[in-house]
């Protein structure tokens, strides 16, 4: 019995020597989502990637540097009014190092008190002009959505052998400043590089727009080789619709992530609808093609318990917790596991270069400077299609060109 | 020349369509001096119910169509049942708020009911315009100009020329004198919101014909507006002459100041034009004086 009682004790003892070392530091990410606002139908996979990115960063990274992380959502309803009344309450539960946001309401609610919070936040979409100010707190992964217009208008002239400038024309919208923004940056970039591009006209319509067939035939008269909509699906149906009314299928539409092929199909009732159309964006394409990105996802699938499909809000969810979890890492390593903070983790994000590997090829090589809340050299695009009724990637690695601040 | 000539067209046509739309608040403030804030609403709505029956159940056109219409009116006639067949003889401002109650619960039920996807909306009328010389008109546009015209005309006489239509009127005029008259103003108002949300389909199948349907459609609502305050509220064939002056100069003003400014001028522009028109006429164009007698 003594003998027993002697083992029972040294081998607690040795458990409890060596807890210490075993003993993780838990931090948390604070998840801000729109589980019943205008972007529901997408949040299970925008929310479920970042789940299971993080579980995968737990098992296979954060156990050999000593640091768990836990993520909780909670539903802003993308309203900047919901988002600033929770956000004190978040910060009381959860004490988060890091925040992953949503869209312009949680970067408008925040971005003012995020510096004396110590916390930054990442958001999923790509940048805004109007966001271009020094010491940001809150950062994009992407470059603004005109540096991946432009990315594409250089690429498709190119592609396509155009001698002159490569006519375009921008369908806006003054419902939302975003909108307006990306026409801005457009209207900067065209200014700029006057041997790439023409933009015949900057067309501001409806966020549903009524009917854009004449305003379309007009810019066509004008010679639009390029129809740029980067504000909504409402708005690539109307103009599609357009297109096909006035019979001509030899001009394409660019979109963006968020209102791009997969959902403005959706919307036109069919992939072949958008057939030579493109989409242009500074991440992953999820496409069918048997991809690094790809072979990530299925790996969270299989492993991760991945609830999101293999979807564009998928990839915006993993794109802006890879850099979050890669941010953390960093910290963790200069600092040491238990002291990671909220600076620690935005110093590590100006500091070190984010590679594509560290992403498995979800972004390219992500740097910020002091001057701009996303990267502004170094980056590239992808350009999907639809080719024969099938969404496919058409180009990667697309390199963005500079473009001066506006 | 012909381009000026194609923007107004097409402004007009445009103006139409806010006149179909005008329509609904038009004949639900005529019985029930309600102004219908969930306009814009019951067009969406009634665009989810089209979606519903001919895309979703797969019926075809000559089926869906009506049975969209069927349920748009029992569903105007449910609002009447539940909210306003219980606000006769109460105060309009009471009314009005409750339309504000049922502008947020619709949304909610739209959402609820069909989820926040943006759908693909069938293709009633072709795609392919009408083109006369330079000049080229969107046929849905079109098409949807001479029903709004039809039903504008056939609306106006019904209210100004049959019986049940000149009930109707005695109703928009006083609900207590309506009564005293032996008129059934919840008939009335419900008959009201039937018609406004037969109307609201109508012109959510013209609006949306071949385009895309979430709840951002609402928008048209707002459009609407000032096209029923320049009318005056009153007059059913007033509203088409206002949907006309606000097309044509939301057209103009879309292509020839626009691209000069850089904003949605055409958007505002109506506006400024309807404000300007009831700082001299407070009724709208065709409102109804009222002759007080002492």
């Amino acid at each position: 019995m003594n003998f027993f009682r002697k083992w029972a004790f040294a081998s607690a003892a040795a458990v409890a020597l060596a807890a210490p070392a075993q003993a993780d530091t838990t931090y948390n990410i604070a998840s801000l989502a729109d589980f019943t606002g205008p972007y529901a139908d997408v949040m299970k996979d925008l929310a479920g990637s970042r789940h299971s990115a993080v579980a995968w960063w737990n098992a296979e990274v954060g156990k050999e540097l000593g640091v768990t992380l836990a993520i909780k959502d909670y539903d802003h309803r993308y309203d900047a009014a919901q988002v600033a009344s929770l956000w004190p309450g978040i910060k009381a539960e959860l004490n988060p190092i890091i925040a992953l946001g949503v869209g312009a309401p949680d970067a408008t609610a925040l971005a003012g008190r995020l510096p004396s919070d110590g916390i930054p936040l990442i958001m999923s979409t790509a940048g805004y002009g109007f966001g271009w100010k020094p010491d940001p707190w809150v950062f994009n992964p992407r470059a603004t959505y005109a540096h991946e217009a432009a990315a594409f208008f250089e690429w498709y002239r190119k592609e396509k052998g155009i001698e002159g400038p490569l006519k375009i024309a921008v369908i806006t919208s003054e419902a939302s400043p975003a909108y307006v923004d990306i026409g801005k940056g457009i209207e900067k970039y065209a200014h700029g590089a006057t041997d790439q591009v023409e933009l015949v006209e900057m067309v501001f319509t409806e966020v549903q727009p009524t009917d854009l067939t004449t305003q379309l035939n007009r810019v066509l008269k004008k010679g639009a080789q390029v129809i740029d909509v980067q504000t909504n699906t409402a708005a690539v149906v109307a103009a599609k619709r357009a297109l096909q009314a006035l019979g001509r299928s030899d001009v394409p539409i660019v979109m963006s992530s968020h209102n791009g092929i997969t959902a403005s199909a959706r919307a036109l009732g069919g992939m072949a609808e958008l057939e030579g159309d493109y989409e242009v964006y500074g991440m992953a394409m999820p496409t069918d093609e048997a991809t690094e990105p790809k072979k990530f996802y299925d790996k969270l699938k299989a492993d991760y318990a991945m609830q999101g499909a293999w979807t564009v809000p998928t990839v915006m969810g993993l794109n802006q917790t890879l850099v979050a979890l890669r941010a953390i890492e960093a910290a963790a390593k200069k600092v040491g596991p238990d002291k990671v903070t909220g600076q620690a983790v935005r110093d590590a994000l100006l500091s070190n270069t984010i590679t594509s590997a560290q992403t498995f090829g979800v972004l390219s090589d992500v740097t910020y400077t002091n001057e701009a809340p996303f990267p502004t050299s170094g980056i590239t695009v992808n350009v999907g299609t639809v080719k024969d009724g099938k969404y496919v990637t058409a180009a990667d690695g697309v390199a963005v060109p500079t473009i001066e601040k506006w | 020349m012909s381009e000026v000539l194609n923007y107004m067209i097409n402004g007009a046509l445009v103006g139409l369509l806010y006149s179909l739309v005008a329509m609904g608040f038009v004949v639900i403030y005529r019985a029930s001096k309600v102004f219908n804030f969930a306009q814009g609403e019951l067009v969406v709505f009634g665009g989810f119910l089209v979606w519903w029956m001919v895309v979703s159940l797969g019926l075809p056109l000559w089926i869906g169509l009506p049975l969209a219409f069927v349920l748009a009116a029992l569903f105007g006639l449910l609002i009447e049942r539940i909210f306003f067949s219980r606000l006769v003889g109460e105060s309009v401002f009471a009314m009005v708020m409750v339309t504000i109650g049922l502008l947020i619960l619709m949304r909610g039920l739209i959402l609820l009911l069909f989820g926040p996807q943006v759908r693909p909306f069938p293709i009633i009328f072709p795609l392919q315009p009408v083109i006369i010389g330079d000049i080229l008109i969107p046929r849905a546009l079109l098409i949807g100009g001479i029903i709004t015209t039809v039903v504008g005309f056939a609306l106006s006489w019904f209210f100004n020329k049959t019986r049940p239509g000149l009930k109707l009127t005695a109703v928009a005029e006083d609900h207590q004198v309506a009564i005293s008259m032996g008129i059934s103003v919840k008939r009335s108002v419900a008959f009201a919101w039937v018609l406004g949300s037969v109307l609201s389909t109508l012109g959510a199948i013209i609006y949306l014909s071949g385009k895309s349907l979430s709840f951002l459609a609402s928008e048209i609502g707002i459009a609407a507006l000032p096209v029923a305050l320049l009318a005056g509220f009153e007059s059913i064939a007033g509203v088409l002459l206002a949907g006309i002056i606000v097309g044509t100069i939301q057209g103009l003003v879309t292509a020839y100041l626009d691209p000069v400014v850089g904003g949605s001028v055409g958007m505002v522009f109506p506006m400024i034009v309807m404000l300007l028109i009831l700082f001299i006429r407070p009724t709208g164009m065709f409102g109804w004086k009222t002759v007080e007698r002492v």
